[in-house]
């Protein structure tokens, strides 16, 4: 129903085109909200875990993900990936995927898990059975209150040969943390996706 | 396909969720879900509230425009075409008051942050007994009150929900020519509507043609002097600077210097701080409430500002410059209002205006023709009053 006729973002017209977008794939964003996004692949690690990130976190990739999980606006999952999608599928086609577990309530809200929704397009083999042990939102809570997230977290699934994590935006890293601490012995290998890095 | 909260028609900018069919054009406010049955908010107003004092007293224009305004607003909507400085606030002053005594839902928009916190302020001296409260970007925890003050983008919190709802400088952005925030507006309020504003337009004309509205007319300010009139130079933009500091160095009160850029203000600024006390401001600046502050404090004489400070603001015994460098911002509805930031203080109701400009424009000369339509008309008032 949605015509890439407007930008998702800005809702201007495109008018402007790259070749890539003209030939290959039709891009959902204008011109100048794709070149201000900046997307670019830069690697850096957790622990010791290899992980990269893909977008500057300024100030237009913050309305946008704003825009999309708290003003629950799905039609902007497809901006996210355009272009790199098939960067990061010849890289991890032979891993599972786990997404960063979001709270039910949140889910319930939105009406859709927002890593999903993003992360599927790529094909990869769903990993089930990460839980949280207490439901906390951990928007504008202090690094402390975020601390907790790092024992939040339990896993109750098979054992995974190439384990893939994925999440929106780094910031004091807890979740990841905890998300690692939990799935610690349950994987031979793994790797991270990042959105953004705050 | 319609949207109940902004009238969105555009089937391109609806999207099919796991929840459903949602409103795109407004989804920067919140989702809306086509088959949803958006809710009123349902509150209370306290009784005994409508009593209102001013530390003034009002003319008797604006008495009399205040009766009709309150008269008239029982039968339709009423439009307040008043100059700069009229005192349109005080002037809804008395349709509020008759709206809580019957305890209905009022609201007073307007656009812009700033001047929300001083009605604010002002309302809570106005009517001492109600529950005033503010909402506006980053300050709406409280939703419910006897009388509600908050910017135009906070009303798509009130679905149907106020009996009186008083649209403020509506011709200002972001409500201009911006026909999703109108609606949100205007579903906002199950009443009537009390439009307000100095300078009207197309896109104003056009909302007001398709409802039924009564228009009310002032082009008296409270001093019952005339408006000023600015001066005009034209010239290369060089010898416009020159000319600028030169009128600035002789100037003994504080003025704002309206430019078109906010990477002009800062140019000026950065030449002018050199030889003058000024500061420069515009809407993204981070100290942009406290520069602000401290030109009203009088802790700098000169101001460069955007659009910004162009409606809305009083500072009393304030001069105003406009630089008109570039082609096509500043509007005749732009001018107007800022020449109206001149002479508003009662006791001193004078002030110096100055138009500089890069190029003849037809803004410009309608802007002039239309101030001194309106001195023209209050000056033929008061000679038949005497």
């Amino acid at each position: 129903m949605l015509t890439n006729y407007h930008c998702l973002y800005c809702q201007k017209k495109i008018d402007r085109y790259t070749l890539y977008s003209l030939y290959i794939e039709e891009d959902s964003l204008c011109l100048d909200c794709r070149e201000k996004l900046n997307l670019k692949v830069r690697k850096f690690q957790i622990d010791d875990c290899k992980a990269e990130y893909l977008y500057d976190y300024n100030s237009l990739f913050k309305s946008i993900l704003l825009q999309y999980k708290e003003c629950y606006d799905e039609a902007l999952y497809i901006c996210f990936l355009y272009k790199i999608d098939i960067y990061l599928y010849l890289k991890y086609w032979n891993y599972q995927i786990l997404y960063v577990p979001s709270t039910k309530t949140k889910i319930k809200e939105r009406g859709f898990n927002h890593l999903k929704l993003i992360f599927e397009q790529l094909g990869l083999k769903e990993v089930n059975g990460l839980k949280m042990k207490e439901e906390i939102i951990q928007k504008g809570k202090s690094v402390a209150d975020r601390q907790k997230m790092i024992n939040n977290y339990y896993y109750e699934g098979s054992f995974i040969k190439r384990l893939l994590i994925v999440d929106d935006v780094y910031t004091s890293g807890s979740s990841l943390k905890g998300v690692l601490k939990a799935m610690k012995g349950h994987y031979k290998k793994v790797k991270i996706v990042l959105l953004s890095r705050a | 396909m319609l949207c109940p909260l902004c009238g969105n028609k555009d089937e391109n900018f609806f999207f099919n969720g796991h929840k459903g069919i949602y409103c795109r054009k407004c989804i920067k406010f919140k989702r809306v879900l086509l088959q949803e049955d958006l809710e009123p908010l349902e509150y209370e107003i306290n009784e005994n509230v409508n009593d209102y004092h001013f530390d003034y007293s009002l003319t008797k224009y604006q008495k009399e425009i205040s009766d009709k305004c309150s008269l008239f607003i029982k039968k339709s909507d009423v439009l307040l075409h008043c100059v700069c400085g009229a005192g349109k606030t005080e002037i809804v002053v008395k349709s509020i008051s008759e709206a809580l005594e019957k305890r209905q839902k009022v609201c007073y928009a307007i656009a812009r942050k700033e001047v929300v916190i001083e009605l604010y302020e002002r309302f809570k001296r106005i009517f001492f007994d109600a529950k005033v409260i503010a909402l506006y970007g980053g300050h709406h925890n409280e939703l419910i009150g006897d009388l509600i003050i908050c910017t135009t983008h906070q009303l798509f919190r009130y679905y149907k929900t106020f009996d009186l709802l008083i649209l403020d400088e509506v011709d200002a952005f972001p409500l201009n020519n911006n026909y999703e925030l109108m609606n949100i507006a205007l579903n906002s309020c199950k009443g009537r509507i009390i439009f307000s504003t100095a300078t009207l337009n197309d896109f104003i004309d056009n909302i007001l043609k398709e409802r039924k509205v009564q228009e009310l007319k002032l082009t008296i300010r409270p001093s019952l002097k005339p408006l000023i009139v600015p001066k005009t130079f034209y010239g290369p933009i060089l010898f416009l600077h020159i000319y600028l500091l030169i009128i600035l160095k002789r100037m003994k009160n504080q003025c704002i210097i309206f430019v078109s850029s906010k990477s002009e203000a800062k140019t000026l600024h950065m030449i002018f701080k050199r030889f003058l006390s000024c500061a420069y401001v515009y809407a993204e600046l981070q100290e942009r409430n406290k520069n602000i502050r401290d030109f009203k404090e009088k802790k700098y004489q000169f101001i460069f500002a955007t659009s910004v400070l162009e409606r809305g603001i009083t500072i009393k015994d304030v001069n105003v410059i406009i630089m008109n460098i570039h082609k096509d911002v500043f509007k005749k509805e732009n001018l107007i209002q800022m020449l109206g930031r001149v002479g508003r203080n009662f006791s001193n109701p004078y002030g110096e205006a100055y138009i500089l400009s890069a190029y003849q424009n037809q803004d410009i000369k309608l802007a002039i023709e239309e101030i001194k339509n309106a001195n023209e008309l209050s000056l033929s008032l008061l000679s038949k009053e005497n």
